[in-house]
């Protein structure tokens, strides 16, 4: 029986605010002329194949360099960071919204129960083989997805949630940015929590969402982290004026010593135009053309999210974490047609990153989390699926520990919503980051965390 | 330009903290009628809600319901065109402490209910909001009332009623009293086609529940009156109101009058804010602000303070990078406060709300060469309503009034950069550092 909650839920879904913004932003470009008559040090922070050989010094060089041509201390910051830790890890996360289908992602072509649930939905011609496994095919779409797979790049998880999950894509996806499961107060991140363990004080590009307003998976309590919905064209402008002039004056304005609320606003303010100035090697106008890359990305959303985090993280400012999200995945119906063009952008876009970040050096430090809140119902309601439990979770970069990573529980006993049986908790493959990949204790970020690790990074 | 007196500081302070900033001349007409006049004068609102013309938004009417965004749009335009200020924002910061958000409701329709019943008992009894909020559909939803039944209660509500909104965290109930309380609340139902709510006696537990030390076949209504009756509930109340007005704690001396009067109005708000707004803590450091203004408070006083109205929709995604839209509250505890609002993405998106409002505002050749740095300093503070500013920014501004037309003599550069003087001026008062805080 479907739940008319959930119904709802969905249709509400296509317009979250977050969607809104996102489209918003698009609509606001900053204009040219904003763009004119700027100093610039450096074409672009992309590193070449070539530069990372000379050295793992070359992404300190390049921003040693652009310290002699901005006031210094705007630098310092993020190059010291990038100094110590000149090969940090840096984690992605990229959130499908709307309750990926995991079930039609990985197919369990073995489980007889497969094709009855799914009738119309059902995918047989055209999956893709494993080549370590015959339990699963992967979803036609998935021809690139597969080819990392089967170089040993992508670890994927069946069945990952949490005890007794929460059909509500409001609740749920609280929990998982959260890290904490159930109704809580909690306003920060998981990877905005783990910042304020590894972070530094004065570093918002530590902590990056590719997005107009913050990704809340990034809320910190103390450490900056910042948002860059185009790091090509992050800038302060005001209308019709050209001079640079009130760019000085705000951040004089933004010195003073003060408490409370005016200290923070000022903070704030210093923050933000230290991102500017951050930022400045990565802008993208008529004599700086965007930086082809080895493989084009797709020219979608996604596609130009991915591309704009490899930028960032290739230009040596430190950073550590990264979110993305791209939405469409509430497929209620059509989902046919609709998930396949989804599966196809995630596929291409993945797979542009992989030839971007390699090409930058960074393949040996990146490693991509893609996420949803919740799988979707094994058995079809028509032409679409209902929200379900026991979603996909998928670790793609050179460190992901390449297979199939956690328990398939079977579509023939399911759970007493219908829903497939969770076999893995979603803050066990947050432990085993932060431990394996990131090197922090996962009691710092997780509270009440237990024991329990999955090996998922090599 | 007249010198501005403490009494105008004073009241600026107080219809910022209490209100939605002061409408030009305001506050100099309200220092003639005096501090404590303006606060019985909040406290008893008459006449209109709101003042002047619905707005348009791209041509047309404001639709809550049917146009995304639009819902934000609308509780912002109710509070930039309020006169009846500590009222409108009473109910912001009640939809802060009752947060509850259309992100999970899905019905704007219920939400507009839920800002109606917000409004109406914003200056009255605590305990008649209390119960309206227990009947309001959108609450209903959003704690997972509707559904909850006596095999199978659902404890949202019942945990959110003592730790969010009665009691407060930890504070005198055990998980007994939760879970006890969360069977007095079970029978409430939602027919989904039909959208229709109601109260089914057969899935209500009606047997006897022990709660906060009461035994009874409570019903419902009763737990609300349970809790506010508790002797936890006066100070914890009280101390959250406090909390709106002003960063600074409260004694506990003064926490302990503000329950006493609580109690005696019978949970009547009003003589406690009276308390609160005639509070010294209130007007302290008049030249240097410590209070971030919430977003909505931020665009809303900027809107006010310039006699504009909401005529675009671009405020509500502004509103959303800021951090907080109207109706979408983050969880069930609500926004952040003070320091918290503020991260480099907000900032940006409160500077970008400042060339928001600067946009076609001072024409091209509209002001002359002869305009001194101090006079232009002048003429842009009295265009933006002469907010306080710190020592800091008043002197960064007298600077960049000098360093901004110096050498600016050919006609074309007299033309463009002495009104992009002004443009500069304006929005470094109407959305800097300083302008975050009141």
């Amino acid at each position: 029986m479907t739940d008319p909650r959930q119904v709802r839920g969905c249709q509400d879904h296509k317009f979250t605010r977050r969607a809104l913004a996102r489209a918003s932003a698009k609509a606001v470009p900053i204009p040219a002329e904003a763009l004119d008559g700027l100093d610039r040090f450096a074409r672009d922070g992309g590193l070449t194949r070539r530069d990372a050989m000379k050295g793992g010094a070359g992404m300190v060089l390049m921003c040693a360099a652009a310290a002699t041509l901005t006031p210094r201390s705007v630098m310092e910051a993020a190059a010291a960071q990038q100094a110590q830790a000149p090969d940090a890890p840096i984690l992605v996360s990229l959130y499908l919204d709307g309750g990926n289908d995991g079930l039609n992602t990985l197919v369990p072509v073995a489980d007889a129960q497969y094709r009855a649930l799914r009738g119309p939905l059902a995918l047989g011609d055209g999956t893709v083989a494993l080549k370590d496994t015959n339990q699963f095919r992967w979803h036609p779409s998935l021809g690139k997805l597969a080819q990392l797979y089967d170089q040993g790049k992508v670890a994927v998880l069946p069945a990952v949630d949490y005890a007794n999950p929460d059909q509500s894509h409001f609740n749920s996806v609280a929990y998982w940015r959260t890290g904490v499961v159930g109704p809580s107060q909690e306003l920060t991140g998981w990877l905005g929590r783990t910042m304020d363990v590894l972070g530094a004080p004065d570093n918002p590009l530590q902590a990056v969402s590719i997005s107009g307003d913050l990704d809340p998976v990034l809320r910190s309590r103390k450490a900056p982290v910042g948002s860059v919905y185009d790091p090509g064209a992050f800038d302060f402008w005001i209308p019709e004026v050209w001079g640079k002039g009130f760019d000085a004056a705000y951040r004089e304005a933004s010195r003073g010593r003060a408490k409370g609320g005016m200290k923070a606003s000022r903070d704030a303010y210093a923050n933000a135009f230290r991102m500017v100035d951050m930022l400045q090697p990565l802008k993208v106008d008529k004599e700086h053309p965007l930086p082809p890359t080895p493989v084009a990305y797709p020219d979608t959303d996604l596609g130009r999210d991915l591309r704009s985090a490899a930028r960032i993280m290739g230009a040596g400012f430190g950073t550590r974490v990264v979110a993305v999200s791209t939405g469409g995945y509430d497929t209620h119906d059509d989902q046919l047609a609709e998930h396949a063009d989804l599966l196809s952008d995630l596929s291409e876009s993945l797979w542009a990153f992989q030839a971007d970040i390699d090409a930058r050096g960074l393949a040996q430090r990146v490693l991509v989390m893609i996420w949803s809140e919740f799988g979707r119902r094994p058995k079809a309601n028509g032409t679409g699926t209902d929200h379900g439990a026991g979603g996909l979770l998928m670790l793609v970069g050179n460190r992901a520990n390449g297979g199939i990573r956690s328990e398939f529980p079977g579509l023939s006993r399911l759970d007493d919503d219908d829903n497939l049986l969770v076999t893995t908790e979603f803050r066990t493959v947050y432990s085993s980051l932060l431990e394996q990949f990131m090197g922090v204790e996962a009691g710092r970020v997780l509270p009440a965390i237990d024991g329990a690790r999955i090996p998922l990074v090599r | 330009m007249a010198r501005i007196t403490k009494s105008q500081r004073e009241i600026e302070r107080l219809l910022w903290r209490a209100g939605f900033g002061p409408r030009p001349h305001e506050a100099a007409n309200l220092a003639r009628r005096g501090r404590r006049a303006t606060v019985e004068d909040l406290l008893r609102p008459r006449g209109r809600q709101v003042g002047g013309r619905p707005p348009r938004v791209e041509g047309a009417p404001l639709d809550p319901v049917n146009r995304w965004g639009h819902d934000a749009l609308w509780w912002l335009d109710r509070a930039v065109r309020t006169r009846q200020p500590l009222a409108e924002r009473m109910t912001l910061n009640w939809h802060d402490h009752w947060a509850t958000s259309n992100q999970k409701v899905g019905d704007t329709k219920l939400m507009m209910q839920y800002y109606w019943a917000l409004r109406t008992h914003s200056l009255g009894r605590f305990r008649t909001l209390a119960h309206a909020m227990l009947d309001n559909h959108a609450m209903q939803v959003w704690l997972d009332l509707t559904g909850s039944e006596k095999s199978a209660p659902n404890e949202n509500f019942a945990r959110e009623l003592l730790e969010l909104f009665t009691l407060g965290v930890n504070n005198g109930y055990t998980e007994k009293d939760i879970r006890e309380a969360a069977r007095a609340f079970t029978g409430f139902t939602r027919d989904w086609p039909s959208k229709k709510f109601g109260f089914d006696t057969a899935r209500h537990d009606d047997g006897m529940k022990t709660v906060l030390g009461k035994r009874g076949r409570w019903k419902p209504h009763d737990i609300i009156d349970i809790a506010i009756d508790d002797p936890h509930h006066a100070p914890f109340l009280v101390t959250k109101l406090w909390g709106y007005f002003t960063p600074r704690p409260p004694s506990r001396r003064f926490v302990r009058e503000m329950a006493r009067t609580y109690r005696a109005a019978r949970t009547d708000v009003r003589p406690v804010l009276r308390m609160i707004l005639n509070h010294p803590a209130i007007y302290a450091d008049l030249s240097s602000p410590d209070f971030v203004k919430p977003p909505v408070v931020f665009v809303a006083g900027m809107l006010r303070s310039l006699n504009r109205t909401v005529t675009d929709g671009s405020w509500s995604w502004m509103m959303g990078q800021m951090g907080q839209v109207p109706f979408y509250p983050p969880n069930v505890a609500g926004w952040p406060s003070n320091a918290e609002w503020m991260s480099a993405a907000s900032a940006r998106a409160r500077f970008q709300a400042g060339s928001h409002v600067i946009e076609g505002w001072v024409k091209e050749g509209s002001v002359s060469a002869k305009q001194s740095p101090k006079a232009a300093l002048a003429a842009a503070r009295k265009a933006c309503g002469d907010p306080v500013l710190t020592p800091l920014t008043s002197a960064v501004l007298a600077r960049y009034a000098v360093r901004s037309v110096a050498g600016r003599t050919d006609d074309w550069e007299i033309k463009h950069y002495f009104p992009e003087r002004q443009r500069v001026l304006r929005h470094l008062i109407l959305a800097g550092p300083d302008a975050q805080v009141c």
